[in-house]
């Protein structure tokens, strides 16, 4: 294979498009491979076709008139970007956010955590060709989305934060439902893991490809499942702790070889994770008023600007904000985890064969809507 | 530790003391921010390659009277975020740093085809989210409807 790679026959290279409108894309991503045979030698992915200038709308609307805006770009963790959204201009322009709300939106941020990562699990496997968990991951799926339609009235783009707190209160069925979800899932992991984490199928698909190194995701800026997979325990929520997580007990999990069985196994184990955060959220819940009026009214941070990350599920999400001492951010820039994610695989597809680049894009778990913003 | 230090302090050597500021609370999510004279950019970048440092985000912002490019680098500790911002006049070309840090390479060409700022050096100048084609800069202040078109120092005194 190396001797392939290192004098390639100029004619017996040829390009061949992957998407746009391939299954397993995931959106509309089109990687321009040039193959030699059945190897890749050179990747360039190709984005942009979902660009809705978000960038551009943030600085035409209030601060309050931006927040549906968030959960637009990953859709598939609608809650957290809303969530950071609020936290960062909160933090901005010094509002003060209730005990109670500050626990009710991080249930709802650790619950579309896990249905983000169940979602990826199902895709992911029907990728490399097995249909049954994807059945099974979507059935789980679907509670998390009753739960938190049931409390914020959306299934994917929620706007349920409010600067200063949450829009409503969340009621005892909102909790009961809650619990019983996280008892259902945990009874769920065994499964899995017999059906999928157990395959010897799988295992080969996954095993020792897509290898991300330590120095590859420092220069390409990976964050997330995808960089704790190389053995770097770094998570926005550990090391920036906002909101309440500084005072729940859970473990950062993370892989060895960089590869996609660890980035699979990474996103297992934190999905175990948040239901622990869950677990102790619930338990600790205050009562109490779940907004604060007074924030929520008129939101005018001062002159100046802010930079405020935090951990979405695919990885270190900011938002930069730049304020002129009107209603209206003067510039709104979002710093998204995926740019990095994809961007890395202009190195990684190298030398990799075409099978295996479905294998390797899914792993790396980009939503694409995300990168183009 | 030790290490972030040091760098801070390096590149405290390299500029005027009052281009330098630190910020120990995190009030604005960085601990250290340092405006630079654009020729001088690839220097302070090239220091934190040198401490281990990430490229976190690369993004500019569009005044009257100049534009400014944001540098936000960090490295896999708690709150050690720092910022490196330059002017960038109108028609000045910018050395790119994407051979120091591969994750710029879009990340400029993202900056050049929404603001018009152009870098010198760089490996690939297409497009990247907006079509082969556009002839126009979204991020600019003079494009599409806006809010408000300041000048620096009424932002930033």
């Amino acid at each position: 294979m190396a001797e392939q790679l290192q004098a390639p026959i100029v004619e017996r290279v040829y390009q061949l498009n992957l998407g746009p409108q391939h299954p397993s894309t995931h959106g509309v991503l089109r990687v321009l491979l040039d193959l030699d045979g059945e190897f890749i030698v050179k990747a360039d992915p190709v984005i942009g076709y979902g660009h809705r200038g978000h960038e551009k709308m943030g600085e035409n609307r209030t601060y309050k008139q931006f927040m549906p805006n968030t959960s637009r770009m990953d859709y598939l963790s609608g809650m957290i970007f809303n969530h950071g959204f609020a936290l960062a201009v909160e933090k901005f322009a010094g509002i003060e956010v209730p005990a109670r709300a500050k626990y009710i939106r991080t249930i709802c941020a650790e619950l579309n955590r896990i249905s983000s990562h169940l979602l990826w699990f199902g895709t992911y496997v029907m990728d490399l060709g097995g249909f049954t968990p994807f059945l099974y991951a979507f059935d789980d799926r679907e509670q998390i989305l009753d739960i938190l339609d049931r409390v914020s009235g959306s299934r994917l783009t929620y706007s349920y934060c409010r600067f200063g707190g949450v829009c409503r209160d969340a009621d005892a069925q909102f909790f009961d439902m809650t619990r019983a979800f996280v008892k259902r899932l945990r009874s769920r992991f065994p499964d899995y893991e017999n059906l999928v984490t157990k395959n010897v199928i799988f295992i080969h698909r996954v095993k020792g490809v897509g290898v991300i190194t330590k120095q590859q995701a420092a220069d390409y800026g990976v964050t997330g499942p995808n960089l704790r997979a190389c053995g770097i325990p770094y998570d926005m929520r550990k090391v920036e702790p906002y909101e309440m997580y500084d005072r729940f007990d859970f473990e950062i999990p993370v892989g060895m070889n960089g590869d996609a069985l660890d980035r699979y196994r990474v996103r297992m184990e934190e999905m175990e994770q948040s239901c622990r955060i869950i677990d102790q959220a619930l338990d600790q819940l205050p009562s109490g008023p779940y907004l604060n009026e007074k924030g929520s009214f008129k939101v005018v941070p001062p002159k100046g600007e802010m930079y405020f990350a935090f951990e979405s599920a695919r990885g270190q999400t900011g938002y930069y904000l730049v304020s002129d001492g009107s209603g209206t951010p003067y510039r709104c820039h979002i710093r998204v985890p995926s740019f990095g994610n994809l961007h890395v695989l202009t190195e990684v597809l190298k030398g990799t064969m075409v099978a295996d680049a479905i294998s390797i894009l899914g792993s790396i778990d980009v939503v694409i809507p995300e990168i183009d913003r | 530790m030790a290490k972030k230090e040091d760098i801070i302090g390096k590149i405290s050597a390299m500029l005027p003391a009052n281009a330098v500021c630190t910020d120990d609370a995190y009030r604005s999510g960085v601990v250290f921010s340092a405006s630079v004279p654009l020729e001088k950019v690839r220097d302070v970048l090239g220091s934190f390659k040198e401490g281990g440092f990430y490229l976190e985000s690369v993004t500019a912002l569009d005044f009257q009277d100049t534009g400014e490019l944001v540098y936000h680098l960090n490295t896999y500790e708690p709150k050690a975020r720092m910022v490196v911002r330059a002017l960038v006049g109108d028609g000045a070309v910018v050395q790119t740093v994407s051979d120091l840090f591969p994750t710029a390479d879009w990340q400029e060409r993202e900056i050049r085809e929404f603001f018009g700022i152009q870098f010198a050096g760089h490996p690939d100048p297409r497009n990247l989210l907006l079509p082969e084609d556009a002839d126009y800069y979204p991020l600019k202040k003079t494009f599409g409807s806006v809010n408000a078109y300041r000048r620096r120092e009424e932002i930033y005194g």
